[in-house]
């Protein structure tokens, strides 16, 4: 195989390992909306970065943690949190558009900043990428405690006396780390994909909150070879089909799980 | 007294005009358990709210400096997402020498493999007020912890309640609807609507005759528990009318 198979494989593949545990939390405290926006705002920054003339991947990540914070505020306001965020978020995702567009200067591919173009990782990318996966995936370990008192009961912990803010922006940060630098690989589109599939695939498998971490790191890996491979073989985009697979293996993975619970039940 | 564990007054919230708590006042002492009665929308769970932080209001909470809090919310939403055992949410927040010790003392160690989503109503209460003691807390606060549980349950729940209090050395403000356990466990009862209608001693209050035939009928027992403070009256608004009764 090419070298740029291997490096969209080793990228893709550590991305969503790190995603997967991250991911789990998102799942569940139903948070998906939040990486919904924090990726459309991403892309913004992404337009502000070539556009002031800084790295596009810096303006992603600046604009995503920010944004992931300043939403995060709006829990105490009268418009529904839900709502400022989704509109807040869009208004990014068209900004961040408008802004692409009418940049003559640059030539900015609009579908790979939208579903990535995780064939073009450079060296340097899928250095970085690994880099802030690991990050991701040790700030979890490190983190999993406090971020699953905050997902399991945050009233109690809150009225305990545990430092939730604290844990709250910690979680955000992560998300919108890895939202930013997944950009490159499955797009602004599709990165939430990579949060909440591979979890919602490992649910069934799993008796403890750590065990359905660690399936969700493999079969998220998983699914990026297989994704890599069916794309190669059927020329199509790659970020897509990374998504796709992963769609394929929670599917088998309800199936089975129904399967087993119908047979286990009949024995 | 003692120096109370944790001490508020008055306390007041409004949200979009309405009034929810109005100048209100209470301390909890170690070893004490005061119990919050009050019909539906008193405000008993803002007020339980406000004492814990989690919602603001104007006036003054002290708590004794580096008072250890154990909360019992009113609804405890379970994630069909979440895989997690009861032991597994224990250890969340104490050791797993004392999560399992908690389970066995309120008496659901069979819980402790099992998956919260699996638990009966009765069981996760019991599990719930287990993780509340199993960081050996100053202060247990319960609001309605016997939501799920049926009746025999209710008294034994109150029963172990009062244990914990005398083993511990707790402080114990717990919030509930059922009157007759509450006058039978409590030692110092609040009711609220609003504002503090009267507070008492559960014996006293308990041998007022007017008090125990009012509580005969069903219909008549909000309205009996404040009969016994002649000074105000309540509109169905819950405003309050003063005069003689």
């Amino acid at each position: 195989m090419d070298d740029f198979l291997w490096r969209a494989g080793l990228g893709a593949a550590l991305l969503a390992a790190a995603a997967g545990p991250l991911g789990c939390f998102v799942l569940w405290r139903r948070m998906a909306y939040l990486g919904e926006s924090v990726a459309h705002m991403g892309l913004l920054g992404a337009s502000l970065g070539l556009l002031i003339g800084v790295d596009a991947l810096l303006g992603t990540a600046c604009l995503a943690v920010v944004a992931a914070l300043v939403m995060a505020r709006a829990k105490d306001r009268s418009i529904p949190a839900g709502n400022l965020i989704g509109i807040v978020g869009h208004m990014g995702l068209a900004l961040g558009f408008v802004l692409l567009a009418t940049m003559e200067t640059v030539r900015a591919d609009l579908l790979g900043y939208l579903f990535g173009d995780v064939l073009a990782l450079s060296e340097a990318n899928v250095f970085v990428i690994a880099a802030v996966s690991l990050g991701v995936l040790a700030a979890t370990a490190l983190l999993w405690r406090p971020l699953l008192r905050l997902a399991a009961a945050p009233e109690i912990a809150a009225a305990e006396g545990y430092n939730t803010a604290l844990a709250e922006t910690a979680f955000l940060v992560l998300v919108a780390l890895l939202v930013a630098f997944g950009l490159k690989v499955v797009g602004a589109l599709l990165i939430v994909a990579l949060l909440i599939v591979p979890p919602a695939a490992a649910r069934p498998f799993a008796r403890s909150p750590e065990a359905m971490a660690v399936l969700a790191a493999i079969l998220g890996a998983l699914a990026a070879p297989f994704g890599l491979v069916a794309a190669y073989a059927a020329d199509a985009p790659a970020g897509p089909a990374i998504v796709l697979a992963a769609g394929a293996i929670f599917a088998l993975s309800a199936v089975s799980a129904r399967l087993w619970r119908q047979f286990a039940g009949g024995a | 007294m003692s120096e109370a564990l944790i001490a508020a007054r008055g306390l007041s919230i409004s949200a979009g005009g309405t009034v929810i708590l109005d100048d209100v006042s209470l301390a909890v002492h170690a070893r004490e358990i005061v119990t919050l009665i009050g019909p539906n929308g008193s405000g008993k769970t803002t007020l339980l709210k406000a004492l814990l932080g989690l919602q603001r209001a104007q006036g003054r909470i002290t708590r004794r400096p580096g008072l250890k809090i154990g909360y019992v919310p009113q609804v405890f939403a379970r994630d069909p997402s979440l895989p997690l055992t009861a032991s597994g949410f224990l250890v969340l927040f104490a050791g797993l020498p004392e999560a399992e010790a908690a389970l066995k003392r309120v008496e659901v160690a069979h819980t402790a493999r099992r998956q919260l989503n699996a638990l009966s109503g009765g069981e996760l209460a019991r599990v719930l007020l287990a993780r509340a003691i199993a960081a050996r807390p100053d202060l247990l606060v319960l609001d309605e912890p016997l939501a799920g549980v049926d009746v025999t349950g209710e008294a034994a729940l109150y029963h172990l309640i009062a244990e914990i209090r005398d083993e511990m050395g707790c402080g114990v403000l717990l919030v509930s609807h059922d009157l007759h356990v509450v006058m039978a466990q409590a030692n110092r009862v609040v009711c609220l609507n609003r504002h503090v209608c009267c507070e008492g001693d559960a014996a006293s209050v308990v041998k007022d005759p007017a008090f125990r035939a009012l509580f005969g009928a069903r219909a008549a027992a909000e309205l009996a528990l404040y009969a016994h403070h002649h000074d105000h009256a309540h509109k169905p608004s819950g405003e309050t009318v003063h005069g003689d009764g």
